[in-house]
């Protein structure tokens, strides 16, 4: 199965653009309401379940600062 | 953080200085993402002018010589004459490549120099506050002209092909995947190769021409008006509607400049060496 495991954004680098959430088809990140290191808006992940590993949002990222983490094959699994 | 700037970016040096949205930043992605498939990182050199979009490489983990506005191509050629098996790159801006440095761009093509030339195009001078450029487009209104601009807009790709690049395309920040592909076709390609990329800026572009600053409103502009041409006849079509057609334009094999220079150098040794004077 299609999933991802996580969304990291980097609160360091992260300048809150929300091209992320612009560019993605599924909903997956809405305008959360923390602040990164220099004092940004950032992009909260709001429905991870909805991701289908596309990779547009990493592709997207102006400050390169957003990585999506696919879940791991269980080993002998189905 | 994205695996390609973990392995490939200046971690002291972040985060970039572009503004919120800008389009610099999907552009380094690209071009890390080409360089990565083809595993070059060690022989890259690369040249960059003044302008936003010339502090691109300056983020890299490879070699960068920052010069003069307008000097990054004559700087290429004195590296690609020095060290010719690097991997020449030069990143430019509209205003650096075209109005400052439009003729080192044109006898650089001219010869057929091996270097890749990006040219990062915004359609204004971003980093000095929103003044005309030559690819401003007609009746956009900039801080330099305030009812509107009478200039017609400079077509880089035709000037490429005109001057005589071997191989000219055009894509824009939103086709990333497209941009990849071409870079990696471009550096490996042998002779003058110049890509450009029509890329947003939503602090000067946004807000003086296209009526919104939001980096939402200018990507998707982009996207609404950058549509993919497969032939010339598409092509034109699509400028005749107004809108940036994008895609690979040509691709021819040249003799190279460095190249013959290096055979004339053998042939002007074998005479001295058989005792002739050439």
């Amino acid at each position: 199965m299609i999933a991802a495991e996580k969304i990291e954004i980097d609160s360091r680098y992260c300048k809150g653009c929300m091209l992320c959430g612009h560019v993605c088809e599924f909903d997956v990140f809405e305008v959360g309401q923390t602040r990164s290191a220099l004092d940004y808006l950032m992009p909260r992940v709001a429905n991870l379940s909805n991701c289908k590993l596309c990779r547009k949002c990493q592709t997207f990222c102006p400050e390169m600062t957003l990585s999506v983490v696919a879940k791991k094959k269980k080993e002998g699994g189905v | 953080m994205n695996p390609l700037a973990e392995k490939y970016l200046r971690k002291e040096f972040l985060p970039f200085l572009f503004c919120p949205g800008c389009g610099d930043g999907i552009i380094v992605h690209s071009f890390l993402k080409a360089v990565d498939e083809l595993g070059i990182i060690d022989d890259l050199a690369m040249t960059s002018g003044i302008g936003c979009s010339a502090w691109i490489p300056v983020y890299m983990h490879a070699d960068v010589l920052k010069v003069l506005h307008g000097r990054a191509i004559p700087a290429a050629i004195g590296l690609k004459a020095s060290r010719p098996s690097r991997k020449v790159v030069v990143f430019s801006g509209d205003g650096d490549c075209m109005a400052i440095g439009g003729n080192h761009f044109i006898h650089a093509a001219r010869r057929n120099i091996d270097m890749t030339v990006v040219v990062v195009n915004n359609q204004i001078y971003a980093m000095t506050g929103g003044q005309v450029a030559p690819s401003t487009g007609v009746g956009s209104r900039t801080q330099t002209t305030p009812y509107g601009n009478l200039e017609k807009p400079l077509d880089f790709c035709k000037l490429a092909i005109g001057a005589g690049a071997t191989m000219v395309s055009r894509w824009s920040t939103a086709h990333p995947k497209e941009l990849s592909r071409t870079f990696k076709k471009a550096l490996n390609h042998k002779g003058f190769s110049f890509v450009e990329v029509v890329s947003q800026c939503p602090v000067q572009t946004g807000r003086y021409i296209l009526g919104s600053g939001s980096p939402q409103f200018n990507l998707q502009w982009i996207k609404d008006n950058c549509l993919p041409a497969k032939n010339p006849a598409q092509w034109a079509e699509l400028e005749a509607q107004g809108k940036i057609p994008v895609g690979d334009i040509m691709q021819v094999e040249k003799s190279e400049f460095m190249e013959e220079v290096a055979r004339m150098n053998q042939q002007v040794k074998e005479a001295a060496a058989q005792g002739g004077e050439n």
